[in-house]
């Protein structure tokens, strides 16, 4: 448990001492190094605009192949592994709030999701901040039945347990008009865990995105869990898909994960499909922007 | 010898003493000034300054920001929250000769002096023209032009619900704005007259008799209206509007005016910049008939619709004329 403290600071060391240069005067800023808020399920760098609420319906079907998937289940287009309904709201041009209810893929389902997102620095146009920073904060609460059997985590002794977190660095750069790539390393905490696993994980991961057309971008991310005790249950979640800019104020997106579940606090943790076994699964997420 | 220093001395006196009849024009530096001395009568298009909170730096704020401080001392509600004043008017001069409605002029000018090239009319000077939502105004907001036609306050009201979508003014802020206006109305020294101009309107400032002729002299050195004309995109859209485009100049009405609104979705969802994709995805769209053709977005704008009341106002001929639309798309097109 001190090695992963000492793991994670090292990391978020490493990234804010390593890749954060000295604040320089009023610059030009590189505009959307990604069109969206997320990449697939991943946050990217980007915050909502001031004043603007987005609504997002996320959704991921069933294993296309393996043993959930094929003929059974028509490939996966019957099965729905995750959903996601939710509101997100710019309150500056840095900072946003949102809260969705997730479907939920792991042990806790029935999912509600706060997060918050604070971008402190800004990549610009030759300028001496060469990546877009940001922190994201997520708390999540299963609103899941409780069970009377002792030895499930919906058991819920306490209504901590109920309880999920992530907290997420992310730094994102556009290395030009058509790529756009980030890392980011994190701790994602549960208050309940089952006997063989623990209560936190650090990850890091990646996402990129190229842009093929003024509307169309391929979109690319991975996560990699670190942990000690849960051998055998590490897959890393990675995701596919293409992104469209339809105009107007809205992004629709279409992938392929071997992540189950949506929210940090549930794929992150709880993703265990391997990609090799065709344990993936198409999915979508649509994204509207109003101005409030 | 004498008789030349004679004359050299009455002209001296003339200059140094002049009659007592005669004003100088100099002394009016704003035209409405000059105008009321002729005896021009604005009635109530005055603001009314006994509101409380009247300011013309209210008026200002809320024309380029959107929002002002009250006579509390709170800042207002945000008037829209898609646009302000300035997205689609100047507040500055634009024209290089104000009797002149004249695109190109009014481009190149615009570009010299570092404003963005927008469609609508300049609020600069607004206070000086008699009529608002001329022409082919009612096409498009039918009889809501008819009460702001004639009417300063009207006009604004309209343009700040229906042109930028958002709440109606309340008094103070609309008389505010209207402060805000009559500072930024012409001046004198924008109109162009000659030495002879400038000495009949001086004679006539104290001489009743020469005012109906002095104020018509005066009114035709600026337009008092601005004209609008909607015109169709083009029918074949492939083939354009059969004119030759300049490059460079469409390069100009690009950057100074697409970008204006477009450049990181400043007004716009649509974010549009210099680069190759930006050009390639309007090119691409050029000849369709949908609102991602240039033909049809310029000709025609965007609708508001529904839950997305952000949307573009088409140019008028008169704010971009048919030869620099086919140089806006001979630059696409490049």
């Amino acid at each position: 448990m001190a090695m992963l403290k000492n793991n994670t600071i090292l990391l978020i060391l490493a990234l804010i001492i390593g890749i954060v240069p000295a604040i320089s005067g009023q610059k030009s800023k590189v505009y959307k190094t990604f069109k969206d808020t997320r990449v697939i399920n991943s946050h990217s760098s980007e915050t909502l605009p001031a004043g603007k609420l987005d609504f997002r319906i996320g959704h991921r079907f069933g294993d296309i192949a393996g043993v959930s998937g094929g003929w059974p289940t028509f490939y996966g287009f019957e099965s729905s592994s995750d959903v996601l309904t939710g509101f997100e709201y710019g309150l500056t041009n840095k900072f946003m709030v949102g809260i969705n209810r997730c479907k939920g893929s792991g042990p806790l389902k029935q999912n509600v999701n706060g997060l918050a997102k604070l971008k402190f620095f800004d990549q610009e146009v030759d300028g001496n901040t060469s990546f877009t920073f940001s922190l994201l904060g997520l708390a999540t609460y299963s609103t899941m039945q409780k069970s009377t059997s002792e030895g499930v985590l919906n058991f819920f002794a306490k209504d901590a347990h109920r309880f999920s977190y992530h907290v997420e660095l992310v730094a994102g750069r556009k290395f030009s008009e058509r790529f756009s790539f980030q890392v980011s390393g994190g701790v994602t905490h549960r208050n309940i865990v089952a006997s063989n696993d623990q209560n936190s994980i650090v990850s890091i991961g990646a996402a990129s995105r190229i842009q093929i057309s003024k509307a169309i971008g391929l979109i690319l991310e991975a996560k990699k869990p670190f942990s000690n005790t849960r051998k055998g249950l590490e897959y890393m979640p990675i995701g596919v898909g293409f992104e469209w800019e339809t105009g107007g104020g809205h992004v629709f997106q279409m992938n392929l994960t071997n992540a189950t579940g949506i929210s940090e606090t549930d794929y992150i943790p709880y993703t265990n499909s391997d990609f090799r076994k065709g344990e993936f699964r198409l999915g979508f997420t649509i994204s509207r922007l109003f101005s409030l | 010898m004498i008789k030349y220093l004679i004359v050299v001395a009455v002209c001296s006196i003339s200059v140094l003493f002049p009659a007592k009849n005669t004003q100088l024009v100099e002394d009016y530096p704003m035209l409405t000034d000059l105008e009321m001395a002729l005896g021009k009568d604005f009635g109530d298009k005055k603001p009314n300054m006994s509101i409380k909170g009247v300011s013309a730096e209210a008026g200002e704020s809320l024309v380029k920001n959107g929002f002002a401080t009250n006579a509390s001392g709170k800042k207002t509600k945000q008037q829209s929250k898609h646009f302000v004043c300035t997205s689609c008017h100047n507040v500055e001069r634009e024209d290089p000769n104000m009797a002149v409605n004249d695109a190109q002029a009014r481009l190149l000018y615009t570009n010299e002096k570092g404003l963005p090239y927008l469609q609508g009319t300049a609020l600069y000077g607004a206070v000086n023209r008699n009529t608002y939502y001329n022409g082919d105004y009612y096409k498009k907001y039918g009889d809501l032009v008819y009460k702001a036609k004639n009417n300063v306050r009207e006009a604004i009201q309209l343009c700040a619900q229906e042109c930028a979508q958002g709440r109606k003014l309340k008094d103070w802020e609309l008389e505010s704005i209207l402060a805000y206006l009559w500072k930024i109305g012409l001046k004198t020294s924008d109109i162009q007259l000659s030495e002879t101009e400038k000495t009949d309107l001086g004679e006539a400032v104290n001489n009743k008799e020469k005012q109906q002729e002095a104020l018509f002299l005066v009114s035709k050195k600026y337009l008092d209206s601005s004209a609008a004309t909607f015109v169709v995109p083009p029918v074949d859209r492939d083939k354009g509007n059969g004119l030759n485009g300049d490059v460079e100049n469409g390069k100009l009405i690009y950057k100074n005016s697409c970008l204006y609104c477009h450049d990181k979705g400043r007004y716009s969802y649509l974010s549009l910049d210099e680069g190759s994709m930006s050009r390639n995805y309007l090119k691409k769209h050029i000849g369709t008939y949908h609102r991602q053709s240039v033909y049809q977005v310029v000709r025609w704008g965007v609708p508001v619709k529904s839950g997305k009341k952000s949307y573009m106002p088409q140019y008028p001929v008169e704010k971009l004329s048919e030869q620099q639309l086919a140089d806006l798309v001979a630059f696409i097109n490049n």
